[in-house]
């Protein structure tokens, strides 16, 4: 399988024209475009050989992915090198890709002596000259490749359009003369479409479909017809079918039509059987009679039967169906599968594989309990039923009207109402003398209503609608209430903030602003909340000590409207905070100064001024060297 | 899974939209606004290579439309005389004069003179040593000058060795040497690759000729044993004189033109 989706991943092969587009296009937009003559001409060169190399890699790229993208013939199935050679002619396709490949070294070529030129340019019009020669040839070289490229694009698309087949699992091949009703009978078992017309050759290459016996899956696989005669005579089409029974390790179906409404007599059949005979070696086969329903084997003629007997005896099994009536199709299918699963393990078992597998497979039966036999119990009238053998009446569906009477149709769900004829079809209204017919519809409907009431009533005085009260415990009211005011005091927190944020006014940055977190605030809003906070003089929110030894003792106590005191409004300026101590402070001082000695010697502007007026100060870097001049460089 | 012709089977089972060929119909109608709006925007090399494939079909198209427009028109055929014809009543003159002879030999003898010969190019421009030498600096610091590499494309025999690096004058790089040259047959217009022999005359300089430089108007010599000509008398012609039609050091390549 994984063969298969390698066909549906091959690149696109563009046409001759587009590919030189896209690679011209492609060079053009992703190489610098702008040089003037009077760079360097180093800088020149460099600039068109960039051209010339970029466009050369493109092309080997695009081809080299198209040379390896193409299934190689000797590496894939012999089953699809085989299809392969009848569809496109393996000369043909090795042929096509040894262009290709041609053209691919012929580009890296061109490439390579173009820039060894290029190298010797020594101005800019001779560099161009020699870029628009080099793409120039380059593109010459794919445009003789059209025809290659036009077959390889034709190839991949027809490849992507390949039926899905597994050369590997199980398969069931179906083969005979055109129009027998091959494409019938694998319409019926599968889910495939093929089409089914009353001229010879309507299916024109393989095709494939799925079907499902003891739970596995099977591939059934759909040939054209095969005429009788010579492998050298055959055409395409009979070849692909050729090439299937050639390859593909699959139960062969041979289907033969025994009322010869396809054309040919049952000895031409059979005779075609015998020519291909050799292809069915080691594999299971099946004679199947087809359109059993226009003429039975018993009708026969005495020599068309002794031609049938004739299989008989050779051990081939014959079946007979019929594709139009679905008679006897499941049993082909299920004999072909049989016989099919029989072979594989037969094979498996003669190989060394088995041993394997034998060993791990235990099949575990339950122990009988006692001696009595308890087979399926069939009652007697089903099995009186089963050997009168009735034709099943099949019933005529909706579908089968509506082909029946084409245009005429129309879908009439009343037709099958059980009411007497004339009030079938009658309009039933909605109102009537005033009320609702749909109130009616039921003769015993108010009784029904009245009884519901009843026990609605029932219901509601039992009180099964009463909603439970929950008796809250003084906790949970006390778990309210201070629910309730925090909810308050958060909705009144959210409005004070939008109402403080007054648009457009500059506002404080946060070291300047007053201090919000003060120890008076905090007493007053705990004692809002009902906290006790007389007796907090230990704690730790209070201060205990003064923070700044230097600050200047605080003549009153100013306090705003609110009672607050304002002792909190400055802000400690910055050399001092973070400084314990007054020694501390003047060695951070004499430090900051010494610092900033330097840069002020230098003129520079801070910290991060890094610029050197003179690099090379001449003093430094010439002169011999003497005692130790040169080495404070 | 959908196999081999599946499309076609779907349109021969169910056909098309109600409306397909109406939509097939008014997009094919649409087509015209789409090719001026891609002649208006595009821009850039897009535009010039756009604007040169419509050219190319507009060109087509005035051919048909006058080809029709002739159909119609009935139009008097203007009697085309033959070259070389001559009215009845000159036949039996001798048609070159005294003076004309004259003046033809004249002419000859100051052909011979000035070096014009019958060759395909007869005048070329002349390459200065400025053009063809670039000089090449050599000597540890570079200061020597006496040296010549040579730009063009030239041709060196086979079993060509070089002077000694120390004395040589003229370099001659591998990759400015060229053995095969592009020749086309003037009468059969089919063009071969054919060896080079040797360089026989360069018209700007002999100086180039020794060296084998080849420029535009050189002749060349070349292996014509590939074309399979013979002599009246049954010999097989294996070199003939081809000038140089292009400027090699340019396109990367010698084409010529085969003097017969």
């Amino acid at each position: 399988m994984a063969a298969l989706s390698n066909f549906l991943e091959i690149v696109i092969v563009p046409t001759a024209k587009d590919f030189i587009d896209i690679v011209l296009s492609k060079t053009q937009r992703k190489t610098p475009t702008v040089v003037h003559k009077q760079y360097k001409i180093s800088r020149i060169r460099q600039f068109y050989m960039r051209k010339v190399k970029f466009s050369q890699q493109t092309f080997h790229d695009k081809l080299s992915t198209i040379l390896t993208d193409f299934p190689k013939l000797d590496d894939i199935h012999p089953f699809y090198a085989d299809l392969m050679n009848v569809l496109y002619d393996k000369d043909h396709y090795k042929l096509a890709l040894g262009q290709i490949n041609i053209a691919l070294h012929l580009i890296d070529n061109v490439s390579k002596d173009y820039v060894r030129l290029l190298k010797y340019g020594d101005s800019l019009y001779r560099c161009k000259q020699l870029k628009k020669a080099a793409l120039g040839r380059m593109a010459t070289i794919m445009k003789r490749q059209a025809q290659s490229l036009q077959y390889l694009e034709q190839v991949r698309q027809h490849l992507s359009r390949l039926p899905s087949i597994d050369p590997n699992t199980r398969t069931l091949l179906i083969c005979g003369f055109p129009n027998v009703g091959k494409s019938s009978f694998i319409n019926k078992i599968t889910r495939a479409d093929v089409e089914v017309q009353p001229y010879a050759f309507t299916t024109k290459s393989l095709f494939v479909g799925h079907t499902d016996h003891r739970y596995l899956r099977w591939q059934v696989v759909d040939t054209p017809g095969i005429l009788d005669h010579p492998l050298e005579d055959r055409n395409t089409i009979e070849m692909q079918a050729i090439a299937a029974l050639a390859h593909l390790r699959a139960a062969i179906l041979y289907v033969m039509d025994i009322s010869e409404q396809c054309g040919h007599t049952i000895e031409q059949q059979v005779a075609l059987f015998e020519s291909i005979k050799p292809l069915f070696a080691n594999k299971p086969l099946l004679v199947v009679l087809n359109k059993t329903d226009v003429i039975r084997l018993e009708e026969l003629k005495p020599e068309q039967k002794s031609l049938i007997q004739g299989f008989i005896n050779d051990d081939i099994p014959v079946m007979e169906m019929s594709t139009l009536s679905e008679e006897g199709v499941m049993n082909v299918k299920t004999e072909a599968c049989e016989r099919l699963l029989s072979h594989r393990i037969e094979v498996k078992i003669k190989s060394k594989k088995v041993e394997g597998i034998l060993n791990r497979l235990h099949v575990a039966l339950p122990k009988p309990r006692d001696g009595v036999t308890r087979p399926a119990f069939v009652p007697e009238t089903v099995i009186k039923q089963r050997l009168v053998k009735e034709p099943k009446i099949k019933k005529k569906t909706e579908r089968d009207l509506e082909v029946e009477l084409e245009d005429d149709y129309s879908l009439d769900l009343k037709k099958n109402y059980d009411l007497p004829a004339d009030f079938k079809y009658d309009v039933i209204p909605e109102f009537w003398e005033g009320k609702n017919i749909a109130d009616y519809i039921d003769p015993d409907i108010m009784a029904k209503l009245e009884e519901l009431e009843r026990e609605e009533e029932l219901r509601i005085e039992s009180g099964v609608y009463e909603k439970e009260e929950e008796e809250m415990d003084d906790e949970e009211k006390e778990i309210h209430r201070l629910a309730g005011k925090i909810r308050e005091k958060k909705a009144i927190i959210a409005i004070e903030s939008r109402i403080g944020r007054s648009g457009g006014a500059p506002v404080m940055p946060r070291a300047g602003r007053k201090r919000e977190r003060s120890v008076s605030r905090l007493r007053s809003e705990f004692e809002e909340l009902g906290v006790d906070m007389s007796n907090k003089g230990g704690a730790h929110f209070s201060r205990t000590k003064s923070r700044s030894a230097s600050r200047p003792p605080i003549k009153k106590a100013r306090a705003d409207s609110a009672g607050r005191v304002s002792s909190s409004s400055r802000v400690t300026p910055r050399d001092q905070s973070g400084i314990r101590d007054v020694e501390l402070k003047a060695k951070a001082k004499k430090m900051g100064h010494k610092a900033q000695g330097k840069m002020n010697q230098f003129g520079k502007a801070g910290e991060a001024d890094r610029h050197i007026a003179v690099k090379m100060p001449r003093h430094l870097y010439s002169g011999k060297r003497g005692i130790g001049k040169t080495d404070r460089r | 899974m959908p196999q081999n012709e599946h499309i076609e089977l779907f349109q021969k089972r169910y056909g098309f939209r109600m409306d397909y060929q109406e939509r097939q119909r008014k997009k094919k109608a649409r087509e015209h606004k789409l090719q001026s709006k891609m002649a208006q925007k595009l821009i850039g090399i897009k535009g010039k290579i756009f604007a040169k494939k419509r050219y190319s079909e507009k060109v087509q198209l005035k051919r048909t439309i006058k080809a029709h427009e002739e159909k119609k028109t009935k139009k008097k055929e203007d009697g085309k005389v033959p070259e070389g014809a001559m009215p009845a009543y000159l036949l039996d003159r001798e048609n070159t004069s005294q003076a004309k002879l004259l003046s033809s030999m004249v002419k000859q003898k100051r052909k011979e003179k000035a070096g014009k010969w019958d060759v395909p190019l007869p005048k070329v421009r002349a390459q200065s040593e400025a053009e063809v030498f670039r000089v090449l600096k050599t000597g540890k610091s570079r200061r020597k000058g006496w040296k010549r590499l040579v730009t063009k494309v030239c041709f060196v025999g086979e079993g060509f060795t070089r002077k000694p690096p120390k004395y040589e004058r003229f370099v001659r790089p591998m990759a400015l040497r060229f053995k095969k040259a592009h020749v086309t047959h003037p009468e059969l217009k089919a063009t071969f690759c054919l060896p080079i022999v040797g360089v026989k005359k360069n018209p700007s300089s002999p100086m180039y000729t020794s060296l084998g430089v080849i420029t535009k108007g050189t002749i060349i010599e070349v292996n014509v044993s590939e074309l399979g000509l013979v002599t009246q008398g049954g010999k097989v012609v294996w070199g003939k004189y081809a000038q140089v039609t292009n400027n090699p050091e340019n396109d990367g390549c010698i084409n010529a033109i085969l003097l017969v």
